[in-house]
């Protein structure tokens, strides 16, 4: 192939790359794709790949040369791709057009559930504990705002980890909380069909890692109020630590349950 | 498809091609300047006259020469050309994707955020994912080249390969040419016997003239048709590296393209086999192995491997290791590049052993953190 169309095929896939990027992080769906400390590294790199395209595309007729020599005992040659151009084109920016155009900036519950959604909870993580003091009361009270209905206002996360630490469950069994996360039917243990579960997920580095917190929520007697799945709540009661199938759980006995907003942020990020 | 499985696809595959793209594009960049920048010869003047030493110091030098695994090749087929011993050569093949700063940087990033425990300590994981895997590559990769230095060169590379190295030998003998008035190799065949008097080449294919009239450094004439200057222009020597690193980044996508379009399948469920994949994960030998397997099949760039690793979740840190070290030195398109510098032969013999002695490092690496679990 002519090496300038080799050149000008090259620059238009990185010059797309460099714009999807670009495109995600200026309307800022970036932020359901990456951890904090990886969305400047995506704008950076998406501004790399548009100066690298656009210098490529505006010198593809240019005289160039490396410096040194090419004889026929050293024929190696510093544009000679592994494939065919077009070959490489296609491979490179039909995936992602059909990814770019398919997105939703979620995984769906199917994926979900192949990301601890529907998991037991962990059964010990009390080795990190160990390297710190010995909790009380009164730091919950001081480290957690309390509504005017009385709730404290918990993370998920915490509420989850808690299912692993026998200190946090002593102080918080029984305790009035306050929380939010998405709202999916219970699948075990559900016969009633008075259960549900609340979760948010947690990304390391990308989404592809995030994994899903879940909590359960026991509406008792009362009927689960009709809320979409899938859709954002707040949502209030007591939090207990029951044994069901052999493994500590965490049961938000609710009190009340009501759709709210998606937080600007809506999954956990690492050191966030 | 279905409308939840193309949006599952979707999400993973984007999320890490925001990732990873950034880190190719680094990688790419200083690989493109490495190839136009950095003279033919330098590389061996790095090495020490001891083999034993020399293949050691071949380990470290990805450290200063950063090139992933796809630069690699071509770059020692040269070297070996340029007279650098097989061994040296072929252990800087593998241990510079992976014992290099952009590797190590991607690694360091994919793996922030979870600990794990040492002697009692809680260590960061991604530490110990970025030591042990710059670790066990440079171990196995120096492994490899003391066992390449005792044996004979036709087991190793192809036979037109030792056949060009022998009839270059006696030139190479004959021409021990310092080249101060241009600063670079000039140790490449003659074409014919006319330009004996300075022992660089000017065949047909390689006219070149040199920029000062008066010739100290060789003494002959250069008024025949030679037609490109030995120093261009740094403008000209820009547009060259840009061209290289873009042709770079355009080979290494592609994989990395088909790599994380798989990984996407596989990570939520979409694949056939992802199931049966999530049920070894825990599996002592099983799972690196085959993560091994996978790392082969995906051909990824070491530069951003690290974070398709970091997303299989369910496997142990063992596992990932594996594939870490694996990928970087044998793969599915490394298995063609190879072809061009090494035998078949020895190509298969070479898999075996990387496959055996990685399973190995990684199996004890497991191990041992299984041993820092406290009951």
């Amino acid at each position: 192939m002519n090496v300038k169309l080799q050149r000008i095929v090259f620059s238009v896939v990185v010059i797309m790359w460099a714009a999807v990027l670009l495109y995600f992080y200026g309307s800022g769906r970036i932020v359901k794709y990456l951890a904090p400390d990886f969305r400047p590294l995506a704008l950076y790199g998406g501004l790399g790949l548009a100066v690298l395209g656009l210098f490529v595309l505006l010198t593809s007729g240019e005289k160039s040369s490396c410096g040194h020599d090419h004889s026929e005992g050293d024929p190696h040659d510093h544009e000679a791709s592994d494939m065919n151009p077009f070959t490489s084109m296609a491979l490179m920016l039909v995936p992602m057009i059909f990814a770019v155009a398919n997105t939703k900036d979620s995984f769906s519950l199917a994926a979900l559930s192949r990301k601890s959604l529907f998991d037991e909870p962990l059964s010990n993580n009390v080795f990190l504990a160990e390297d710190l003091p010995p909790l009380t009361m009164a730091d919950i009270e001081k480290t957690h705002k309390k509504s005017e209905a009385g709730f404290y206002e918990f993370n998920l996360m915490e509420l989850y980890f808690a299912a692993g630490d026998p200190e946090m469950q002593k102080l918080l069994n029984g305790l009035k909380v306050e929380t939010e996360g998405r709202l999916v039917m219970e699948k075990e243990n559900n016969e009633a069909g008075n259960r549900r579960r609340l979760y948010r997920l947690f990304i390391t580095c990308c989404a592809a890692d995030a994994r899903a917190v879940p909590i359960i929520i026991d509406f008792g007697k009362e009927t689960p109020p009709s809320i979409e799945e899938n859709v954002w709540v707040k949502i209030s009661g007591t939090v207990i630590f029951p044994v069901e199938r052999g493994t500590t759980q965490v049961i938000l006995q609710s009190a009340s349950c009501a759709e709210a907003e998606a937080p600007w942020e809506e999954s956990f990020m690492r050191n966030y | 498809m279905t409308g939840e499985a193309r949006q599952d696809f979707a999400f993973a595959f984007l999320s890490i091609l925001f990732e990873g793209a950034p880190f190719i594009l680094l990688g790419t960049l200083i690989s493109g300047f490495i190839d136009i920048y950095m003279p033919p010869g330098m590389m061996d003047r790095f090495l020490p006259k001891n083999k034993f030493l020399a293949v050691l110091m071949a380990g470290l030098l990805g450290a200063v020469f950063p090139v992933c695994e796809c630069a690699v090749v071509p770059v020692i087929r040269r070297l070996v050309k340029k007279g650098l011993p097989v061994s040296c050569a072929l252990t800087y093949m593998l241990a510079a994707p992976i014992v290099n700063p952009i590797t190590a940087l991607s690694t360091w990033k994919a793996f922030t955020g979870p600990v794990v425990m040492i002697y009692g300590e809680t260590v960061q994981a991604n530490l110990v994912m970025t030591v042990s895997r710059m670790g066990l590559g440079f171990l196995v990769a120096v492994l490899l080249g003391w066992v390449v230095a005792r044996i004979p060169m036709v087991w190793v590379l192809r036979k037109r390969l030792v056949d060009e190295l022998k009839n270059e030998q006696p030139d190479h003998k004959a021409i021990e040419h310092v080249h101060a008035c241009c600063d670079h190799d000039h140790d490449h065949k003659h074409k014919n016997d006319t330009h004996a008097c300075c022992g660089h080449d000017h065949s047909a294919q390689h006219t070149h003239k040199h920029e000062e009239s008066s010739h100290v450094c060789c003494g002959h004439d250069h008024s025949h048709d030679h037609t490109h200057e030995h120093k261009p222009d740094g403008s000209q020597r820009i547009v060259a590296a840009m061209r290289s690193a873009i042709k770079d980044f355009v080979d290494v996508g592609v994989y990395f393209s088909i790599g994380i379009a798989i990984t996407a399948l596989f990570n939520t469920g979409i694949a056939p086999g992802a199931a049966w994949l999530d049920s070894i994960a825990n599996r002592q030998i099983l799972a690196p192995s085959a993560l091994m397997v996978l790392a082969f099949i995906l051909s990824l760039c070491s530069t951003s491997d690290a974070f398709i690793a970091a997303t299989l979740d369910k496997f142990t840190y063992g596992a990932k290791l594996a594939f870490l070290v694996f990928g970087p030195m044998l793969d599915l398109k490394l298995l063609f590049l190879y072809q061009t510098v090494l035998r078949k032969k020895f190509i298969f013999w070479m898999a075996v052993g990387l496959f055996a002695t990685i399973l190995l490092g990684a199996y004890y690496f497991q191990w041992f953190l299984n041993q820092q679990i406290v009951p």
